[in-house]
């Protein structure tokens, strides 16, 4: 049928009068604009250093805009199903299509077949034309990511999930010359060419109803006649010939700007971690936890936040990502972390940096420093955690070795805890093993004394769970305070938040964890839940892997 | 590197290639292109390849998560023993059912997918890698009175436990009270007044 002209549809026109199934064709189109708004999209969520300035900056005031930071993850999960979806759309519209070009080849227009003559082999079509191949190469390519990105790879084999995922690169590669295969044209001259004109020159094998059945021959005499003809009855004659030109790709306008900057991203990144650091201790802890004390130049973090750690004499490919303990601040330009031996990974740098020999001592002798591999840190990254200090009351729990965002967080408190909004701290750690608790019993101490002689005693209330309960159930002789507020048992989180919002009427306390799923969900359900205080618990989620 | 399980990756991408295959063939036969038997053998060959891979196998270290309602498929597909356990045999396997596929236009995606499946298995059996059952582990029955130990065969006085071991104090214990007569730590004398 013949459309009445619109600005952009019109140029389509053409095509559309002589494929018989137009569907094909929506459809791919359709999806192709999805894709291209999703390829573009799911690079922003990678830009973590960029994110990390966002949360930190002056320039996002609101709390609330940056809580969305938190979810970048499930963004980019969201956007990868989305591009696998629609890509699938895509390829079987194509499919479809590609059948059809080759059955409905037009000898009329041949510049806009796809085909190359009638009842050309479909799969020729697929393998080897420019946007054919690069179709192919790409579905094989999003398959491979696909398959290796699922809940049960990533949380068993991390680094083949990894690895494939670094093919995005030839995805996008094979993105950009795709589209510039030409195969979508426009119609260069519709003022000469309108749609529906009829061609008297040519024997005419298509279908075109016309409003009204008059046809008349013009003679070249009487030229201004038919055209007083053509004006009365709106049947235009066509002067020349349709010329077709391929559309400038779309797709480079999108993803052109979030590659760029994910690139420059990870070229600041690179540069930033060229320079090795100097480790400055390395003190083993119980429970198989190892704590590596550094320093960097220019190195800056905010408690809560995360580095990435590479070291060639392990792996030459692996990073891990770590928490800091410790941050680096005015007075001391010393940072650490703390890191549990499981995986091999750790067990390979656990063993390069302390000797077997001496792994049941303390702390490792001085004069060993120099036998220490080289380290690579990337980052600091951010995360959800360093906005506790920005509520009023937060309450952090934490699990096992789910306690080391805290730990920086306690640490800088330690420091200074005037700057902050912060102005009461429920701190609340479960452990499977009394011996845990050890890894950050000074520091605990430490700080409780600090708020005792500042006269604020309850700025910052500590309670340790000790959720086995057999075996030894005391931290140590000296930690008394800690011992005085060390439960057997699991915590009972209903009391705990009624009593919580009880002597916090009216405000809003952040909610922290990093533990367990088990311990998180729960935490989220009882966040969400009214009380008769008019206390409001905002959760704030970190998500790993 | 060194300790990746190639079998997990190779069984998703198989799964995911049956998938594939079954959607191809539901295209090819509903739209009866020509050829279009070759789209019913897909959709066949999807089926078994989906049915086959849904039990996922077990990891060597570590606790592996099992796909919903996979113990039905697992004891349908140990009954096979080595045919199903053995990673070259599932390779060969794969590679031949991907090919009648590739014939025509619509199931040629699950081709190249499940062919990539098939090699990835026998990377896995090249490295060693084998398909075990994930067993239900059996429920430990609460055992009534476990933790009550034997009572104390002597009355008190008593000495602390490390006087009174002997070394063969477990067949004393098994024994029960203990077989000699009963001899006092400190002498007993009946006071009658």
């Amino acid at each position: 049928g013949i459309d009445l002209p619109t600005d952009s549809g019109s140029k389509n026109n053409v095509t559309r009068n002589f494929l018989e199934v137009s569907l094909g064709l929506c459809l791919s189109r359709a999806s192709a604009s999805v894709l291209n708004l999703n390829c573009s999209l799911i690079l922003l969520p990678m830009c973590r250093t960029l994110l990390a300035y966002l949360r930190g900056s002056q320039k996002v005031p609101s709390r609330r805009t940056r809580r969305l930071l938190d979810k970048s993850r499930t963004f980019h999960i969201t956007c990868g199903v989305t591009i696998c979806i629609f890509s699938g759309v895509h390829v079987a519209a194509h499919l479809v299509n590609a059948l059809n070009f080759s059955v409905n080849y037009s000898e009329d227009f041949v510049e806009l077949n796809a085909a190359r003559y009638r009842d050309e082999d479909p799969r020729k079509l697929l393998f080897t034309t420019v946007p054919g191949l690069t179709g192919v190469c790409m579905v094989v390519v999003l398959f491979l990511m696909i398959t290796a990105s699922t809940y049960a790879i990533r949380v068993s084999n991390y680094d083949i999930f990894w690895y494939t995922h670094n093919l995005f690169f030839v995805f996008y590669m094979l993105l950009v010359l795709h589209v510039s295969g030409g195969l979508l044209k426009y119609q260069t001259n519709l003022d000469t060419h309108p749609p529906g004109c009829i061609n008297l020159n040519r024997t005419s094998s298509q279908n075109i109803s016309l409003p009204d059945e008059h046809f008349h021959e013009p003679f070249p005499e009487e030229f201004s006649k038919s055209e007083e003809f053509t004006q009365n009855t709106f049947v235009k004659i066509c002067v020349e010939e349709p010329r077709f030109q391929a559309n400038f790709p779309q797709t480079w306008l999108w993803i052109s700007g979030p590659l760029c900057l994910y690139c420059a991203e990870r070229l600041y990144r690179y540069i930033r971690s060229n320079k090795p650091v100097t480790i400055i201790s390395v003190i083993s802890h119980p429970s198989d936890v190892m704590e590596i004390r550094m320093v960097k130049e220019n190195f800056k973090a905010r408690p809560g936040q995360y580095i990435i750690l590479h070291c060639p004499s392990v792996s030459a490919l692996e990073n891990h990502p770590f928490t800091l303990t410790m941050c680096p601040t005015e007075t001391k330009a010393t940072f650490g972390v703390h890191l549990k031996i499981v995986g091999d990974w750790t067990e390979r740098f656990r063993d390069l940096l302390l000797p077997p020999s001496s792994q049941d001592s303390e702390i490792l002798p001085f004069i060993q420093s120099r036998n220490y591999p080289k380290l690579y840190i990337d980052g600091p990254f951010g995360s959800p955690f360093e906005e506790s200090l920005n509520y009023e009351v937060s309450l952090c729990v934490a699990g096992g070795i789910g306690v080391t965002p805290f730990a920086s967080i306690l640490n800088t408190l330690l420091d200074d805890w005037k700057p902050y909004k912060l102005r009461r701290l429920y701190f609340i750690w479960v452990c499977r093993d009394i011996q845990s608790f050890c890894w950050f019993a000074d520091l605990l101490c430490v700080l409780h004394n600090k708020f005792w002689q500042e006269n604020r005693p309850d700025y910052v209330n500590i309670q340790l769970y000790l959720s086995r309960t057999d075996g030894i159930q005391i931290i140590g002789e000296k930690y008394h305070i800690l011992n005085s507020r060390l439960f057997i048992g699991r915590p009972r989180w209903k009391l705990l938040f009624e009593e919580i919002a009880k002597c916090n009427r009216g405000k809003t306390v952040g909610v922290f964890c990093c533990g367990p799923n088990s311990l998180s969900k729960t935490l989220h359900k009882l966040s969400n839940q009214n009380n008769s205080y008019g206390t409001r618990f905002e959760y704030n989620k970190e998500s790993f892997s | 590197m060194g300790q990746i399980e190639w079998a997990m990756w190779a069984n998703e991408q198989a799964l995911a290639s049956g998938l594939i295959l079954i959607t191809g063939g539901i295209v090819a036969t509903a739209g009866r292109f020509t050829q279009w038997y070759f789209g019913a053998y897909s959709i066949v060959a999807g089926v078994f390849v989906c049915l086959l891979e849904y039990p996922r196998g077990k990891r060597k270290k570590g606790s592996t998560m099992e796909r919903c309602g996979q113990k039905y498929m697992t004891a349908v597909v140990k009954l096979f023993g080595p045919l199903t356990r053995n990673y070259y045999i599932r390779a060969v396997l794969h590679l031949l059912l991907s090919v009648p596929a590739g014939f025509l236009l619509a199931t040629i995606l699950g081709t190249a997918c499940l062919a990539i499946a098939s090699g990835i298995y026998l990377l896995a059996a090249v490295r060693g890698e084998q398909w075990t059952p994930i067993e239900p582990k059996p429920r430990e029955r609460p055992q009534v009175g476990g933790t009550i130990k034997q009572p104390p065969s002597n009355p008190p006085p008593r000495p602390p436990a490390e006087a009174r071991k002997k070394p063969s104090e477990e067949a004393a214990a098994a024994e029960g009270p203990s077989a000699g007569p009963q001899t006092n730590p400190i002498p007993v004398t009946d006071e009658i007044v």
